[in-house]
């Protein structure tokens, strides 16, 4: 269990960490992108995350309310569908989660508030080729580990099931969103926003991992 | 290939600098928001018509904004909608007593955001209307047309709603007569070649040489089908069978018609078309109102170009004639 103080600490090296692997890989997910959409996935994932960033560090209070302002500077620093979706998950997971306590139980249910959110919002569903293929068998994962699990081990064991989710979108034909309108030409290209989900839980195990 | 531009980053903002710099007889600067309105809005009394959607598509949006036609435009990020907050400012600021109609392209990301902000305007008291244009006929087959992307047809579309607005029709009728607008309203388009981002090297798609790609989206999502390059009388004809094979039930014979271009397809390569659309068009017993050839729904520096049809009668008529002045689109 994280204390309050390191628990904004870590909001904080999360969001961080988690541009910095974005920005490395903006090119890599501009090209997913651009298999059937207007590739432009990359930029708006390192657009929302500095702005979250920002605000992020600039922002008072608990760990919750961190993420509830970092969720609104994404949302409108990207804007589009996925600045919407990720600017929400991040809103509605750090406004359940609160002021803590930041276990793995609690984390656990802040995420399913938010990927409740998601779906709602995207109107999509597993193996419709969003990010929800991703977040959703994490979030399943994670709630599979024993509540009284620290976080950090919890988490990690929870990843495998988000990459494994990100790589099965390649297997499958977009039902959402704009590249649904190119149906099969989707088929053989992972979701570029299932892809950058999976990036942004792995920055968070790299900082959980380090304490 | 975008040539000039300063950081990438500041494309939206900087864009709209110089938009409203440049019409300022026609727009203002809506404050704090990535957006524009037109000098004369809101009225008291006239619903308010608020556009928008991601850059890149000049003139759609900002262009459209004026006396006559849409009140505000919402300006997202290149191809990227406008995030909620930003509709959300635009709309406080053009709100009206008669309430505010959205009109926007199909696409998940501005449904999304305009949704959101529509939610949040209706908890504050604002009536907020949406018609969503959904005119390309290649984005969803016939039976699922509310599934269809908004192209070029937006302008139709926003014209007639703007129109309306400006005569001091109810939000009622605003709403249902560009949901009329966008029923009679049918798209279908092909591109010789991709467009690049402002600060990207390589082009989002390519078409191989000799071909086109049929179906084309303005975001330079690929086409839905590839073909051999062929003559542009045989062009006209593909773009007319696949339009007459969509056209919309009991409707008359008189067609306001859009050859638009892409963003770097010349006119006269368009009129050279136009004359076999019209040949065409005549041949079907239809008879073209007002003509169009014009870029009015680009896609950065596309090649390519799409043809729209909005099947007219004597209600849309008289909406499409009404005066207005923007950027892009002035009529008395």
């Amino acid at each position: 269990m994280s204390s309050p103080e390191v628990a904004i600490s870590i909001v904080r090296r999360w969001l961080a960490l988690a541009l910095e692997r974005i920005a490395a890989q903006e090119e890599e997910l501009g090209r997913l992108d651009a298999a059937a959409g207007d590739g432009d996935h990359g930029a708006t994932m390192v657009r929302g995350l500095r702005a979250a960033v920002a605000a992020a560090d600039k922002a008072e209070g608990n760990a919750g309310q961190l993420l509830v302002e970092a969720g609104a500077a994404f949302a409108d620093a990207s804007g589009g569908a996925s600045g919407a979706l990720v600017g929400a998950l991040l809103s509605t997971t750090g406004r359940t989660l609160g002021d803590g306590p930041y276990d793995t139980a609690n984390v656990v249910r802040a995420l399913q508030a938010g990927l409740t959110m998601v779906k709602r919002l995207g109107k999509a569903q597993p193996g419709d080729k969003t990010l929800i293929d991703a977040l959703q068998p994490f979030v399943d994962a994670l709630a599979a580990q024993a509540a009284d699990q620290p976080l950090a081990a919890a988490w990690a064991a929870a990843l495998p099931a988000a990459r494994q989710g990100a790589a099965a979108t390649a297997a499958m034909v977009a039902r959402r969103g704009r590249s649904a309108k190119l149906g099969e030409r989707s088929l053989g290209h992972p979701d570029p926003g299932a892809v950058s989900l999976t990036l942004l839980l792995q920055a968070a195990d790299a900082v959980l991992s380090t304490g | 290939m975008t040539r000039l531009f300063n950081d990438p980053a500041d494309f939206r903002e900087e864009l709209i600098e110089g938009f409203v710099a440049a019409y300022s007889r026609l727009v203002r600067r809506v404050p704090n928001a990535s957006g524009v309105m037109a000098v004369d809005a809101p009225q008291p009394g006239k619903v308010s018509v608020v556009v928008g959607g991601g850059s890149g598509h000049y003139p759609a949006f900002c262009g459209y904004v004026g006396p006559g036609l849409a009140s505000a435009a919402v300006m997202g990020n290149v191809f990227a909608a406008p995030s909620a907050e930003q509709v959300y400012r635009v709309t406080k600021a053009v709100a009206s007593d008669a309430g505010v109609l959205y009109c926007y392209g199909n696409y998940s990301g501005d449904v999304l955001n305009f949704d959101m902000a529509e939610l949040r305007c209706q908890d504050e008291g604002i009536d907020v209307r949406t018609v969503r244009v959904t005119d390309d006929v290649a984005s969803a087959p016939r039976g699922q047309e509310e599934d269809r992307r908004g192209i070029a047809g937006d302008f139709f579309v926003f014209k007639i709603a703007g129109a309306a607005a400006a005569r001091g029709d109810a939000l009622d009728e605003v709403e249902r007569l560009a949901r009329k607008a966008n029923d009679h309203t049918r798209s279908f388009g092909v591109a010789f070649g991709g467009c690049t981002l402002p600060g990207q090297a390589a082009p989002l798609f390519t078409v191989a040489p000799g071909r086109m790609e049929l179906g084309l989206g303005v975001h330079g999502e690929p086409g839905v089908q590839s073909s051999h390059m062929r003559p542009a009388r045989e062009v006209a004809d593909l773009l007319l069978d696949t339009l007459l094979a969509d056209a919309p039930q009991d409707v008359g014979s008189t067609v306001a018609v859009l050859l638009n271009g892409l963003g770097s397809t010349q006119y006269e390569e368009m009129f050279v078309l136009y004359k076999d659309v019209n040949r065409r068009l005549l041949a079907e017993g239809l008879t073209p109102y007002k003509p169009i050839v014009n870029e009015m729904v680009t896609s950065l520096d596309m090649a390519g170009c799409s043809l729209t049809l909005c099947w007219l009668d004597d209600e849309l008529t008289p909406l499409l004639d009404a005066p207005c002045a923007s950027a892009a689109y002035t009529t008395i």
